[in-house]
This record gives structure tokens, C-alpha cells and sequence, in this order.
């Protein structure tokens, strides 16, 4: 059996590089901001307003050509990319094509009528130009609903977020809770980072990715702060810091496991699941590593800073460790 | 933690007895499925539209619009009153204006007569106690009726609930099969429609207004006199739907579209469409007075502004049903016959959100997910039984009764499965294993800290329930708050997600144990195989 391999009790000294961590973190989360607003982000049609229109053509056709075909319709924007419906797939003797547009410029109601408008536009115009396609999928957002999308998933992060951070406060204290939280936005800033550098696309399934990272790093955070609570109460007098790295240690093969399975499971949905599923499959590998790296090195971490007090937490009966002799 | 009295076993097995019979229709196919008795469960998943194609229109009552058809009907409501004899109030310049009817009362003497009047018009919203439903207001002899804030909340909900009866009729009489109509906030509908990958004509039919009138025709009106929409000397000029012809027509409408009660598409002696109603008593009286008085003027039947029929009056017709005919299609007199049937909108509804997917789009989707969902199953499998032999095998059997339940309950809740969904199991599959993992972690270190195998299963089970209840709990939360804000597949995907945690939780923490307290139980093993 592999965990034969995977030593119970390692000794790794987490908590000496946390210093280093804070500083790489930091300059990871800088450079997230920054490529956030010097690159921005690809918002989807869900959060900006548009059209989105996937079609497959009877016989192959270079992606130039339906370019070409959208030309007259005066698009604002317009992106035409190919897709192949699964990272592993043969060649196919049809093209399939994504066309993303942006709302055209209009006022008041009659932008929402134009994006509509748009979405019929542009399949007349390929009808017209290469016969018999299949209309795989037509997307037509209006500004007004993108506007409440992009709110109601500002919203979805905060209140998710706010939820943990009472959740951790009741059931550890403050001090744990603070960690836990910061922990989070760390994932989530890194997170959005990331589409910055990648630019795939930003759309509601993102937000889904992002509060399943934040509930995955939350579910690692809180296995780890499990054990500092129940090895503070064991081990009155060892050093918080000492505490810490054994907790670490002591669910280190856990922590891998479990990302390591998680990982299997979101390969799988990015290499095969298709495009729809890419970007939040995508998102949810970073942030699973993402996730795993900052419940060790910034939510346990920070729990060294925020002046923890064994007082409040030392009510439960304390245990002899059979090991004691060790202490 | 190990103790598995006769019971409990019973019970955890009837509960995975009872996601496998829940699971059961999913794998057979529409024929099977209708051969089966009836106490077995015959629903599956259901699938999302984009997974089996479909149509999804998010609709808006336009409250502007909505504002201004009340208030012209505010307004004919105050004309009414103020002419009434005896001391009928004189009055000038009445419009509609900033969101209100305003109109100047002439004589001063007559100013508060005139709000008597109108006080009538008003009501208490909500029944007696509620507030006004107009604001009343003068200045010099000026006076101003607008509709109070409760009356025009009042009124948007009156809408929306209308437009809803009107499109689901519309809906329905256009042979959609199976839409689901929903409101959504306090102006909008949610259309959705399985199976259809083209909802252009269905838009169409849903935006017409439906606005039905029967005019006369002054045949000797020079139409060149008049313009379409500007009433004059109560005419106005209407233009033929599907030929060049126009028409001065008298405004006040001999019938409207209250006054019909069923109309249906059909065909005359020449096989050309035609669309055969019948009306109310109020119709058939005001029909047959008009016909009686009219025989050889002509008829306009004028649907939202446009002429779609023209006839003349060759006999008297006081059966109270006739027919339309006129230059339509067969699609054009199906959709007026659907149109006059529903009703008119309240006000105008556009389209604000339209997301379809093609069945080609569905189908590649369902496979891709199946297919990632079995490599991804087959690759935590394989993992899990490699990192941990027999125990692992424990895990894994667990894994596959955790998807039969999560399946089973998707299916006994009529839940729907959208892509995001799938993308939800297959998460659930990564993370199932999770609560296993701390569990045997668990048990190894009590193991290695001197404990014998029964005892460090023990405590290894009870050190970990807390921390396995805390971990799921935190990610419950992130799906409650997915599900609450999330629309449509995201929903699905906070649903699968959600009710994973709990039969991942059942699985590892319940089943597994008690395949782990059977072997140790039997086997008495003195040293654990990890």
C-alpha cells in the first residue's frame, strides 16, 4: 500500500517559513490586484450584457471565414473562437464555433430589444452564408439582468464569507476566525488573479468555483484548527508555535489525500467535462491548491499573530498522550 | 462507535435499499419505465434545459408602459365622472403628463365638486384601512390625480400576475409541451420551454400586445386627411397588416377583445385559413346591433394597431359567432386565434434574458459529463484502494452507495440536473472520500500511538466525527448561500453539492464504519493493513 510511503508523523517546521509565506503571499495577492486592473477580467455575457451564439457547420470552415461572414453586421467586440468538445477529442469533419458579442451601444429599453435583436442577426447572417447550421446554443443577456447577476454574485461571496466567519467565531473564537476569513480572501483574491493572467472567461460558474473553493478551504482550515484546539488542550505547555506545526503535521496525510482525490475528480471534469465546464473546473484546481497551501500557511499561521488564548479553549479534559514522554 | 445493533443495521441498509429503488427508473429506458407497477417509483432525474435542450426567456413587464396604460385609462374614468348630469363639471386641457392626468376645472365655484368626483374614483388599497389609491392634488383651479406609491405597487403586481395568465394561455394554445412559467421578483417571468431550440416565433407571440378591437369603417373618409395613431374627430387611420391598403376607422371600438370568448383557426370553402370566434352576450348584443344598423358599411377587425381583416356587412349577424377571414397563414390566423383567445397584456413584455440550448449542445454535454464522471469515479477509486488496500475498498463500495443515494434523492425530490450539477457529483466523488480519509488517518495515529486495531477504530471514529461534522458544514454553507443566490444550472449544481455533503457524510461516517466494525469485529486482526 502507497501510505506505506507516507510517514504518519512527519516533522516538517511549517511554521518557520511562515514569515516567507506572509511575504509571498503578499506579493501574490499585489500582483492579483494589479493584473486585475491593468489586464482586467474577460467578464462573461452573464455579468456584462450580450450575446453569445455556439454553431456547428455542416463542413469544415476556417474560423476567418465566419469572421468574415459577421463582418457586415457591425458587432461591437466581437470574438470568434472554435471549440473542441473535449480536450482529448479526434478531428471532426465539422467546425464548431463560439461567437461573443458585447450589448451594442444603445439606451434604456431599446438595448435590450437590440441584444435580442443581435443574437437573431448574427445566425441569419451565417444561415445565409454557409446553409444548414446547427444552432447549438444562443445566450442574450441584457444589461439590466448582467448588472443584478454581477450583484448577486458580489453578494454570494460576501454573505458566504461573513457566514464562515461566524460559523468559526462560534465554534472556535475570534482569533481562529480571523485566520479562517483572511485565509479565504487570500484564496479568492489569487483566485480572481488568476483569471486576470489566463483570461478565461468570468461568468456565474466562476462564482459557483469560487464559493466552492471558499467552502473546500474553509472544510481544510477547519480540520487543521480542530486539531490545534484539541493538541492545546493535550499539550498545556508545549509552545503555540510547536502546537501548530505538530497539528499541521499530524493532518498533513489527510491534507493530501483529500486534495489529492478532489484533483482526480476536477481533472477528469476539465480534460473531458467540455468547454461549459472548463473555466469552473479551471478555477477549482487552482483553488483547491491554493486552498490547501493557505489553511497551513496563512490560517494556521496567522493564529501565532492574532494572540490566541489557551484560557478559553482549555475547558476540555486533557488526554495523556500515550507519547508523552516525547513532550 | 463500533456497536451495530440489529436495528441500526436495518436501517442503514433500508436507507441504501431505498436510494437504489429511488435510483432504479433512472436505468431504464421511456418503455420500461411506463410497464412498471405503479409502487414503483417512476421518476428520474430531471434533466436541465441545458442538458436536454431547451428554451429559457426571462421576461419584464414594463412598468413604464404599464404606468401610462393606467393612466389613460385613469383619465376616460375621470372624463366619465365629470360629464355625469346633473351639475356636469366643466373642464379643459386634460392629459396625461409626469406620471399623472391633469386637467383644468373651468368654473372656480365648481373645484370642489369636481374632487368630489374624483375622491369617488379612489379606493383604499388593500381593502378598507389601506391607503388612497390617488393623490389628489390642485392649484388655481388645476388639478393633478396621480396614483399613490401602494396603488402603483398594487398595480405592477396586478400586472405581472395577468401577464402571467396570458402567457401561460398563450404558451399553452401554441402546443408547447410541458413549459414552466414562474414569477420572479416583482416584474419579471421566468418562460421555460424543454425541447424547443428556437423560441423565435414563440417571442413573437408572447410580445404581442393582443389589443383587439371591431371598428367601422368610414369608407368615405380621404384617408390622405388622417394619420395612424392621432385621432382625429374621433376617427383615425389604420394600416392593413398584409397589404398596402389603409383605412380611417371610428375610434370607439364596436367590440374589444373582452367581448370574445373563444376563437379557434380554421378553414373556409377555399381551404384558406380563417379563424372562427364567438362572443359574449354583451358581444352578441352590440355585434347584432351593430350589423342590424351597418348592413353594407364596412368592418375593421384591428389587432395592436393593424388591420389583419376587412369585411362588409352583408346581413345582420345576431348568432353572437362568426368568422375572420383575411390574408394571413395558416401560422398568422393561429397565432391571432391564440392571441385573441389569451387576452390582451397588461403592458408590453420584453425579453431581458434569453438562454437556449440545442439538443446537439445537450446531448455532447450529457456525455461529457457521464464520461468525466466515470473516469473521475474510476480514478478516486483506484487511488483510494491503492493508498489503502482493504480499507480503501470499504471507501470505495461507500463511494458508490453515496452516488446511488445522491442519485436516488435527486430523483425522489424531482430535483434537476443541470451540467454544474454533474460537475456538483463529480466534486462530491473527489470529496466523499474526504471524511473516509479522516477517519483512517485517524485510526493509523491512534494505531502508532500504542493503540490495539479495535481500540484505535474506536476512538479514531470518535475523534473524528466533530471535525468531519465541522469541515461539511462550512461547505453546506457555501452551497446554502449558492442556492439562495444562484440562478438556474448554478442552482443545480448548490442542490447536488448540497445534498451530496449528506450522503457523503452517511456514507463514510455510518457505512463505512460499519463495514470497518464487521472486519474487525470477525477478523480480529492484530495489526492494521496500513
Amino acid at each position: 500500500m502507497l501510505l506505506k510511503y507516507l510517514p504518519t508523523e512527519p516533522k516538517f517546521k511549517f511554521m518557520k517559513f511562515r514569515m516567507a509565506a506572509f511575504a509571498l503571499s503578499l506579493i501574490l495577492i499585489v500582483g492579483s490586484i494589479a493584473m486585475v486592473v491593468t489586464r482586467g477580467l474577460n467578464f462573461g455575457i452573464d455579468f456584462v450584457g450580450g450575446v453569445v451564439v455556439e454553431v456547428e457547420t455542416p463542413t469544415k470552415v476556417d474560423i476567418g471565414e465566419i469572421r468574415s461572414a459577421l463582418s457586415s453586421l457591425d458587432l461591437a467586440g466581437v470574438e470568434v473562437t472554435e471549440i473542441k468538445d473535449n480536450l482529448v477529442a479526434e478531428e471532426t469533419d465539422t467546425t464548431i464555433a463560439l461567437i461573443k458579442t458585447k450589448a451594442p451601444e444603445a439606451t434604456g429599453d431599446e438595448v435590450e430589444a437590440a441584444v435580442q435583436a443581435t443574437a437573431a442577426g448574427i445566425l441569419t447572417a451565417l444561415k445565409s452564408e454557409f446553409g444548414d447550421i446547427e444552432e447549438r446554443r444562443k445566450e442574450a443577456v441584457g444589461p439590466k439582468v448582467s448588472g443584478e447577476l454581477m450583484q448577486d454574485g458580489i453578494m454570494a461571496l460576501v454573505v458566504a464569507l461573513s457566514l464562515m466567519l461566524v460559523y468559526i467565531w462560534f465554534r472556535f473564537q475570534w482569533q481562529f476566525s480571523v485566520g479562517a476569513v483572511l485565509a479565504l480572501v487570500h484564496d479568492v483574491i489569487l483566485t480572481i488573479g488568476m483569471f486576470a493572467v489566463t483570461q478565461f472567461e468570468f461568468n456565474l460558474s466562476t462564482i459557483a468555483a469560487l464559493l466552492t473553493i471558499v467552502g473546500y478551504s474553509m472544510n481544510d482550515t477547519v480540520v487543521v484548527y480542530d486539531r490545534v484546539r484539541e493538541e492545546l488542550r493535550r499539550y498545556k505547555k508545549m509552545s503555540q508555535i510547536d502546537v501548530i506545526d505538530m497539528s499541521v503535521n499530524r493532518t498533513l496525510s489527510r491534507t493530501l489525500l483529500t486534495s489529492g482525490t478532489t484533483l482526480l475528480a476536477l481533472i477528469s471534469i476539465f480534460l473531458l467535462g467540455g468547454e461549459v465546464l472548463r473555466g469552473f473546473s479551471f478555477a477549482m484546481i487552482w483553488g483547491v491548491v491554493i486552498g490547501t497551501y493557505s489553511s497551513i500557511f496563512i490560517a494556521s499561521a496567522i493564529l501565532l499573530h492574532t494572540g490566541m488564548r489557551r484560557s478559553t479553549i482549555a475547558g476540555g479534559e486533557a488526554e495523556p498522550d500515550p507519547q508523552g514522554a516525547q513532550v | 462507535m463500533l456497536q451495530f445493533p440489529l436495528w441500526k443495521r436495518l436501517l442503514v441498509l433500508g436507507v441504501v435499499m431505498l436510494g437504489a429503488w429511488l435510483c432504479l427508473p433512472n436505468l431504464l429506458n421511456a418503455g420500461q419505465r411506463a410497464g412498471l407497477p405503479g409502487f414503483v417509483p417512476s421518476e428520474t432525474v430531471k434533466l436541465g434545459l441545458d442538458l436536454k435542450g431547451g428554451s429559457y426567456l426571462l421576461l419584464e413587464v414594463d412598468p413604464e408602459e404599464l404606468q401610462q396604460n393606467k393612466l389613460l385609462e385613469l383619465s376616460r374614468d375621470i372624463q366619465r365622472s365629470l360629464i355625469k348630469k346633473p351639475n356636469n363639471v366643466k373642464f379643459r386641457g386634460r392629459e396625461v403628463i409626469d406620471g399623472g392626468v391633469r386637467f383644468r376645472v373651468v368654473e372656480p365655484s365648481q373645484v370642489d365638486e369636481a374632487k368630489r368626483r374624483v375622491r369617488e374614483l379612489s379606493s383604499p388599497v388593500g381593502g378598507i384601512g389601506g391607503a388612497q389609491s390617488l393623490d389628489i392634488s390642485e392649484q388655481n383651479g388645476v388639478m393633478t390625480v396621480k396614483f399613490s406609491n401602494a396603488r402603483l405597487e398594487e398595480l405592477e403586481v396586478e400586472a405581472l400576475e395577468d401577464s402571467i395568465e396570458v402567457v401561460r394561455r398563450r404558451v399553452d394554445g401554441s402546443g408547447t409541451t410541458d413549459p414552466n412559467i414562474q414569477r420572479q421578483g416583482s416584474n419579471r417571468i421566468v418562460l421555460e420551454v424543454p425541447g424547443l431550440d428556437d423560441p423565435t416565433e414563440l417571442i413573437e407571440l408572447i410580445q404581442r400586445a393582443g389589443v383587439m378591437t371591431v371598428n367601422l369603417v368610414d369608407d368615405a373618409a380621404d384617408a390622405t386627411q388622417y394619420r395612424v395613431d392621432e385621432p382625429r374627430l374621433g376617427k383615425v387611420k389604420r394600416l392593413d397588416a398584409y397589404t398596402p391598403e389603409e383605412y380611417v376607422v371610428f375610434e370607439d371600438p364596436i367590440l374589444t377583445g373582452s367581448d370574445f370568448t373563444s376563437a379557434s383557426q380554421g378553414f373556409d370553402e377555399n381551404n384558406s385559413p380563417q379563424i372562427n370566434f364567438t362572443l359574449n352576450s354583451r358581444g352578441a348584443k352590440a355585434f347584432g346591433e351593430f350589423t342590424t344598423e351597418n348592413v353594407g358599411n364596412r368592418f375593421a377587425i384591428v389587432l395592436d394597431g393593424k388591420v389583419v381583416s376587412a369585411a362588409n356587412v352583408r346581413t345582420p349577424i345576431l348568432s353572437g359567432s362568426g368568422r375572420i377571414t383575411g390574408q394571413f397563414t395558416i401560422q398568422e390566423a393561429n397565432a391571432i386565434a391564440i392571441v385573441l383567445r389569451a387576452g390582451e397584456l397588461p403592458a408590453k413584455l420584453q425579453v431581458v434574458e434569453q438562454r437556449v440550448v440545442g439538443a446537439g449542445l445537450g446531448e455532447d454535454s450529457i456525455r461529457a459529463g457521464t464520461m468525466a464522471s466515470a473516469i473521475g469515479l474510476a480514478l478516486v477509486a483506484v487511488f483510494m484502494i491503492l493508498a489503502y488496500g482493504l480499507w480503501g475498498v470499504f471507501a470505495v463500495v461507500s463511494l458508490a452507495a453515496n452516488i446511488m443515494l445522491l442519485v436516488g434523492a435527486l430523483s425522489g425530490l424531482g430535483a434537476t440536473l443541470t451540467l454544474p450539477g454533474i460537475a456538483g457529483i463529480i466534486l462530491t466523488i473527489g470529496m466523499a472520500v474526504d471524511a473516509n480519509v479522516l477517519v483512517f488517518e485517524r485510526i493509523r495515529e491512534e494505531n502508532r500511538n500504542g493503540r490495539s486495531p479495535i481500540n484505535s477504530i474506536e476512538i479514531g471514529y470518535k475523534q473524528a466525527g466533530s471535525t468531519i461534522l465541522d469541515a461539511n458544514l462550512t461547505t453546506l454553507i457555501a452551497a446554502a448561500v449558492l442556492f439562495w443566490l444562484g440562478s438556474g444550472p448554478v442552482k443545480g449544481f448548490a442542490v447536488t453539492l448540497g445534498i451530496g455533503i449528506f450522503t457523503s457524510v452517511f456514507t463514510a461516517f455510518v457505512l463505512t464504519r460499519m463495514f470497518m466494525s464487521d472486519w474487525v469485529r470477525t477478523l480480529r486482526p492484530k495489526k492494521l493493513p496500513v
